[in-house]
Formats: C-alpha cells, structure tokens, sequence
C-alpha cells in the first residue's frame, strides 16, 4: 500500500495549458502513453523537440524550469468548510482532471457480444474473457481466482453493470469539474463518486507505470530527467494529492 | 447458555456441512497504489468498523499482505467484494 503523500506536492505547470494528453491506449504501456512532445516540453523534463518550440519564443533553460516543477504547491483543491466539501481547481488543474476524465468512456467499454442472439435480446449468456489490458484488469478485480468456473460466471453477470457503474461516475464527475474561480459543493453522493473515480484514475496510471510493489512506487520519486515516465508520473502524483485531500476532508 | 467443548467430531460435521452452508470471507489483499489513508476511510465507510478496527485491518493488509476483512453468506460476499471494487480495492472471496 502505499504510505501516503509523494515526497512533494504537485502543482500542473504552467506552461502546459492545453497540451496535457494523457492517453489511455489499449493494450501496453509503450502505446498507452501518448504524451504530446509540448507538455513535456511544458513542464521542463525533456528539451523540446524543434517543431514544438513556439513560434519566435524563447526556449527556457532546463535548470529554470526545473527550478519552478521543483518548488511544487500543494494542490489546496478539497476543502471542508461549514457549507459542506468545496473544491476549487486552477486553470490547468481543471484542465488536466477535465482531459484524463473525457477518457475513461472509452477505455470502460463492455467487451463484445459474440452470440448475434445474445447481442440482439442484451443479454449475456455466455462469460466475456478476462479484460486484456491490464489496467482495466486492475478495475475489475476477479474475485475468484482459484476458480475459472466461478469467476467465469461472475464476469458474464457483473462486468457490463461494474462497467457502466464506473463509466457513470466518472461522467457526472466530468461534468462537475469546476472552472477556473467557481467552487463546487460535493454533497455526500459526489463525494464518493469523486473518491472512487480519482482513485481508478490513480489505479490506470499506476497500473501503467508498472507500479507492482512498493519498490516501484519509491523508485517514481528518483526518476532521471530523461526518464519517458515522468509525465505520467507527475499526474498520477497530482492525482494522488487530490484522493489525499479529499479523503482527509472525510475522515 | 452453556458451553460445549468442541470435539473432533462435530468439526468433522462443520466441513460435511454442504459448501452452501459454510462460512465465505471477502480478502482485500495488500496492492501499491491504494493510499492507507484511503483504505482506512473505506473500510470504515462501507463495513461501519471503528477507526480502531479499520486501521488495524488495514495494517494487516500493508504488513501481511492481507486482511479477512468481513465474512457471510457467498452472496453478502459477492456483494461485499464488488462494493470494494467500486473503490478501487483489490478483494477476492473464498470460502474459510
């Protein structure tokens, strides 16, 4: 389990407005990280590659962009106050939950029906295989995994209704993520849909982090510069802060 | 009520007993990205446990690797564990 906090805060930089595309892909981790070359730029962990650099902008230095990700703030995003829950998001903050959020749909798609019959009465008489790509896997835990039989049944009963339960969440979250200078107020039913939808939002990315022991989840705070995972990484921290946040303003 | 000592034969009677009959237990098992904090919190939420008995439980997860964290009927466990999928966390039911 993990301990709690990153060893920092994170605050999205800046520069990353508009840029930040933290794809989920299908199968594997290589295909799944579609990080747009100008976020990386943006956020200093990589140089840019020339046709990112803006047109007639200077380039900042490496070590001056590193220095302002480095002084990293706290998200300060959940707060409870005597009206409730109320959650605040800067520009690019609302940005990033708002762009990781419009994937989700697609990535929690019910498997196919195979049978045309069964595909044309909606009904599943047959089980769907296991879910291929791991980080769906890891949202739709098989409760049975000594028996192929008894967890073979209980996917073809309740992975559409588990499916669609998480896909609905994270689209009433979606279209509550505040704008820049509005407050939400999370009444108790939000509050649990934004809990469980942060943190299946941590669970993809860290499943595609190869976050597999507690080894590798230290070893994301001693990442290198060139490191192809630090994008990711730096999301799923600010995520992290988020669940922190709000889980605190629960307890 | 009185006390009756268990003999060998009526624990040979319990596991005669037909498997829809016996105890199931829903396991969350110990996983690195749930935050303890949060796993605390759910535990507490969905099962009503003090704040006492879900830290307990949930260090039984971070150091053990695992926690029997509530016990029933196969269908109150079923139902259990999809409860604690919904929040992310990794449980699996069997029977004791």
């Amino acid at each position: 389990m993990a301990s709690g906090l990153p060893s920092r805060g994170f605050a999205v930089p800046a520069r990353a407005a508009g840029a930040v595309r933290v794809a989920f892909g299908a199968v594997g981790v290589a295909g799944a990280v579609g990080v747009t070359a100008r976020w990386l730029w943006a956020v200093g962990w990589r140089r840019p590659v020339p046709s990112a650099r803006p047109e007639g902008g200077r380039v900042p230095r490496l070590a001056a962009i590193r220095a302002t990700t480095q002084g990293w703030m706290r998200v300060n995003g959940f707060r409870r106050t005597s009206a409730g829950i109320e959650l605040r998001l800067p520009r690019l903050e609302s940005t990033l939950l708002t762009e990781l959020l419009e994937q989700v749909d697609g990535l929690l798609q019910p498997p196919p029906v195979d049978d045309p019959l069964e595909a044309l009465v909606g009904l599943r008489d047959t089980a769907p295989p296991p879910p291929e790509d791991p980080a769906v896997a890891r949202l739709l835990p098989d409760p049975y995994p000594d028996d192929p039989m008894a967890s073979g049944d209980f996917r073809r009963r309740r992975t559409d209704e588990a499916l669609a339960h998480k896909r609905d969440a994270a689209a009433r979250v979606l279209a509550a993520v505040p704008a820049p200078g509005d407050v939400l107020l999370l009444d108790e039913a939000a509050a649990q849909d934004w809990l469980t939808v942060l943190n299946d939002l941590r669970l993809v990315l860290g499943t595609r982090l190869g976050l597999t022991d507690d080894e590798s989840t230290e070893e994301l705070d001693r990442l290198s510069p060139d490191d192809p995972r630090l994008p990711m990484a730096a999301v799923y921290s600010f995520l992290t802060e988020l669940l922190d946040e709000l889980t605190r303003t629960l307890l | 009520m009185s006390v009756t000592a268990v003999s060998p034969v009526e624990v040979e009677d319990v596991e005669d007993l037909p498997e829809d009959e016996r105890l199931w237990v829903t396991i969350v098992w110990n996983d690195p990205i749930n935050l303890m904090s949060y796993v605390t919190y759910v535990f507490r939420k969905l099962f009503g446990y003090s704040e006492q008995k879900a830290t307990k439980l949930m260090l039984d997860v971070h150091h053990k690797g695992r926690a029997t964290v509530t016990s029933g009927t196969r269908e109150e466990m079923e139902a259990a564990a999809e409860r604690l999928h919904t929040y992310g966390l990794w449980a699996t039911i069997a029977q004791d």
